[in-house]
């Protein structure tokens, strides 16, 4: 059973409580641009996507690493080991959806890893926007049309947002 | 530094220059952040004497001591400085998500002073800092400057504010936008900006804000949105936010319907809770809060965050508008524009009631719906003789049309959508408000003796002086059940050292009164703590409060409970004992 997170774009209202409880988890401070996901906010079309790690099955990030720091475990969580990590940043580009970025003070790459299967912003999510659930049926497929918006180009930043503009487009907003 | 930045950014359009020092840490203790430390601030820095729109008068923004955390409800951001509308000291305070982002920048502040030579933009990308050419923006309106400046930024998560051609104007109930539907709606901050060549602000910030324990904080923080925030007190704003307001004054018999004149709308539903309801396409909320009141709507392709209670009263029933499709049309021109809903909806009406009394005709009639939302831009725009008259509000209209008798605001703000002759607590609120009539400083609307003076005064007291400390933490209105305990709790985990309620009560009070002082000092008396002639020499009508009234007799007889109540001499000063207990 391989559980993964899924995100219902119609449902977030952009809080944020997702990217401080992330933080919070993971860096010990509140601050939501080192977070794990990111909410691309449209406040004027009333709009918010989530953008969230996939844990592809065939991750590009780990195709990329040079150092094998990337690999994915039998729950399907794909993670990078900081100790292997060497801060090369080939990882970062290879992401299409921007969600493996380089750690202002380390150095090194870092991306979701689910909490190691609690995750701190679903937890924090009061809007039913981002859910825990098993990967199959429904949750597949939504997970899947979104995948399929992929970007090539431009920073993590840049690549979330046209992901996010993506979605709305799609959601007729 | 827990909790802080621990920097100001201070800005001089004048003589183009950026510095940042350090947050002043004397303060904090006395005044904590947002309202109270702003105000600190601006009386330190603001000579009385001198005008609103003069570029030398300071305009202090300051974020909650608990924004940027998951402290919920604690984003909004709050500027202090006088207000071209009232002359009169003035707070005001907008929601979304800008103030985190500069606390997340690096600052807990910012204090802009000057007139840039032309139009400008400030951009904060961390801790670069630049003042920008906003010429190509000039004349713009807001939601397309704020994507300009977005673009001008490089990232799309940054956060902006900016002004309309209403603010360009210095009209005085300009607004700042901010993140498209939130303002610093009221008092003229726009014609602040305006004043001093200031088109905008875009922010970006990436960094952290620490606390000295952080799984304490996490717990105090959850324990208090568990059991007091997501309860039935508060819950109303998660599944129906501010238009169910419209349903209860009705019933309440106090919903300001055609200029003030009736105490209910007999068409309310068109434009109530379940009519908003129906119109809503999506939940929106701001940062860090799990309630989410912000209800997007869409009416024939038109889309606004909104309407919210004041708008859907002042600029639905109050104009005798029921079309809510209209009314949504009415939210997004001003928002987009640069006015504030309240004052252009309550100008409007005095208009429209002009009308209906034969004293001037301005082509605008209660329930007209094409004149009433073309004249926003023309008001916003100074373009036309009537936009020009009304962009004075509704005590220049009075004045100009000898019409001051339906002129309903104090201090020279429009009224927010309370009839205080339903409830005469609303009335002593909006007298002794410190920025004119205001629903933000006292709120007791649900007091069960509506018309028992003694009640009333004591619960308008211990109203402002709480308020005076929630609007310190930036703490939104509608955690209608936070208490000075849960923040003191929320401060202490931050901090790691013992903060107590009965000091930020006392630092609440503090905060009340160093803002009456400057008031006092910038020459205004008791005289001023008054309501307009419409309230205190008419009666309401209809409804369950037909009939009744709130008349000079009334107000004279709560200001002096109040004013004996805070410790204030007859004419409204602060003792010298007072102050001295208050270290003022």
């Amino acid at each position: 059973m391989t559980m993964t997170l899924i995100t219902n774009p119609d449902l977030c209202t952009g809080c944020n409580r997702c990217a401080y409880a992330c933080s919070a988890r993971h860096e010990n401070m509140f601050a939501p641009a080192l977070a794990r996901l990111s909410i691309n906010n449209y406040p004027l079309q009333g709009y918010s996507v989530p953008s969230v790690c996939f844990q592809c099955k065939r991750p590009d990030c780990l195709t990329a690493c040079p150092e094998q720091a990337i690999t994915r475990g039998l729950d399907g969580i794909v993670t990078i080991d900081a100790d292997i990590c060497t801060g090369c940043g080939k990882c970062i580009p290879a992401c299409s959806w921007g969600m493996v970025s380089k750690h202002p003070t380390t150095g090194k790459a870092f991306k979701c890893d689910l909490c190691g299967g609690d995750p701190a912003c679903v937890a924090e999510c009061h809007f039913n926007a981002l859910t825990f659930a098993e990967w199959e049926g429904d949750t597949a497929k939504n997970k899947a049309k979104q995948m399929k918006f992929r970007n090539e180009y431009g920073s993590p930043e840049l690549k979330r947002d046209a992901f996010g503009k993506s979605i709305m487009n799609e959601a007729g907003r | 530094m827990y909790l802080y930045a621990g920097k100001i950014l201070r800005v001089d359009l004048s003589a183009g220059t950026i510095t940042d020092e350090p947050l002043n840490r004397d303060w904090l203790r006395q005044f904590w952040g947002g309202w109270g430390l702003a105000a600190k601030y601006f009386t330190e820095l603001a000579n009385p004497a001198v005008d609103a729109l003069d570029a030398s008068t300071p305009m202090i923004f300051m974020t909650g001591a608990l924004a940027g955390t998951l402290a919920p409800l604690s984003g909004r951001f709050c500027m202090v400085s006088r207000s071209p509308q009232t002359g009169t000291i003035f707070e005001s305070n907008v929601g979304g998500s800008i103030g985190p982002e500069l606390k997340h920048a690096g600052y807990d502040g910012m204090i802009i002073t000057g007139r840039a030579a032309g139009p400008v933009f400030i951009s904060i990308n961390d801790a670069d800092v630049s003042i920008e050419d906003a010429g190509y923006l000039w004349g713009k309106p807001i939601f397309e400057t704020e994507k300009a400046l977005k673009a001008a930024s490089g990232c799309p998560a940054a956060k902006s504010m900016a002004i309309g051609p209403a603010g360009e104007n210095l009209i005085p109930f300009a607004c700042v936008g901010s993140e498209a539907y939130r303002q610093f709606g009221r008092g003229g901050v726009g014609a602040l900006f305006g004043s001093k060549n200031l088109k905008g602000v875009v922010i970006r910030g990436t960094g952290g804000i620490r606390v000295a324990d952080m799984e304490k904080f996490l717990s105090v923080a959850r324990t208090a949105s568990a059991e007091n925030l997501m309860t039935e007190a508060n819950l109303w704003a998660k599944t129906d936010g501010t238009p169910l307001i419209v349903n209860v004054t009705n019933e309440m018999g106090l919903h300001p319907t055609r200029n003030f004149t009736y105490g209910v709308n007999e068409d309310f539903g068109a434009i109530g809770t379940e009519s908003v309801k129906k119109a809503t396409i999506s939940q929106r909320a701001c940062i860090s809060c799990p309630l989410g009141c912000g209800k997007f709507t869409s009416v024939d392709g038109v889309a606004v965050e909104g309407p919210e209670y004041e708008t859907l009263c002042l600029g639905g029933s109050n104009c005798g508008m029921n079309d809510l499709g209209s009314i949504i049309k009415f939210n997004r021109t001003c928002d987009d524009w640069g006015v504030d809903t309240i004052t252009t909806g309550a100008t409007i009406a005095m208009a429209m009631d002009m009308k209906e009394m034969g004293l001037h005709d301005f082509g605008l009639e209660f329930g007209g719906k094409a004149e009433y939302l073309s004249v926003v831009e023309e008001i916003a725009t100074l373009s036309t003789d009537r936009g020009r008259d009304l962009a004075l509000g509704t005590r220049g209209l009075g004045e100009k049309y000898n019409a001051g008798h339906l002129a309903v605001n104090s201090k020279g703000l429009e009224f927010p959508a309370y009839d205080p002759r339903g409830n005469h607590g609303m009335g002593l609120a909006y007298a002794t408000s410190e920025r004119g009539a205001c629903h933000l400083r006292a709120f007791p609307l649900f007091s069960e003796t509506p018309f028992d003076h003694e009640a009333l005064v004591a619960e308008v007291v211990s109203g402002q002086n709480f308020n005076g400390i929630k609007w310190s933490m930036c703490i939104c209105d509608f955690w209608g059940s936070v208490n000075s305990t849960i923040l003191a709790d929320l401060l202490s985990a931050a901090l790691g050292e013992t903060v107590t309620s009965e000091e930020l009560d006392l630092a609440g009070e503090r905060i009340w009164n160093l803002a009456r002082l400057f008031n006092l000092k910038a020459g205004f008396t008791a005289k001023d703590d008054t309501l307009p002639d419409k309230i205190l020499k008419t009666a309401l009508k209809k409804g369950p409060n037909d009939g009744s009234t709130m008349t000079s007799a009334d107000l004279a007889d709560m200001k002096q409970r109040y004013y004996t109540s805070r410790e204030w001499d007859s004419n409204g000063v602060p003792t010298q004992a007072k102050r001295a207990a208050l270290s003022l």
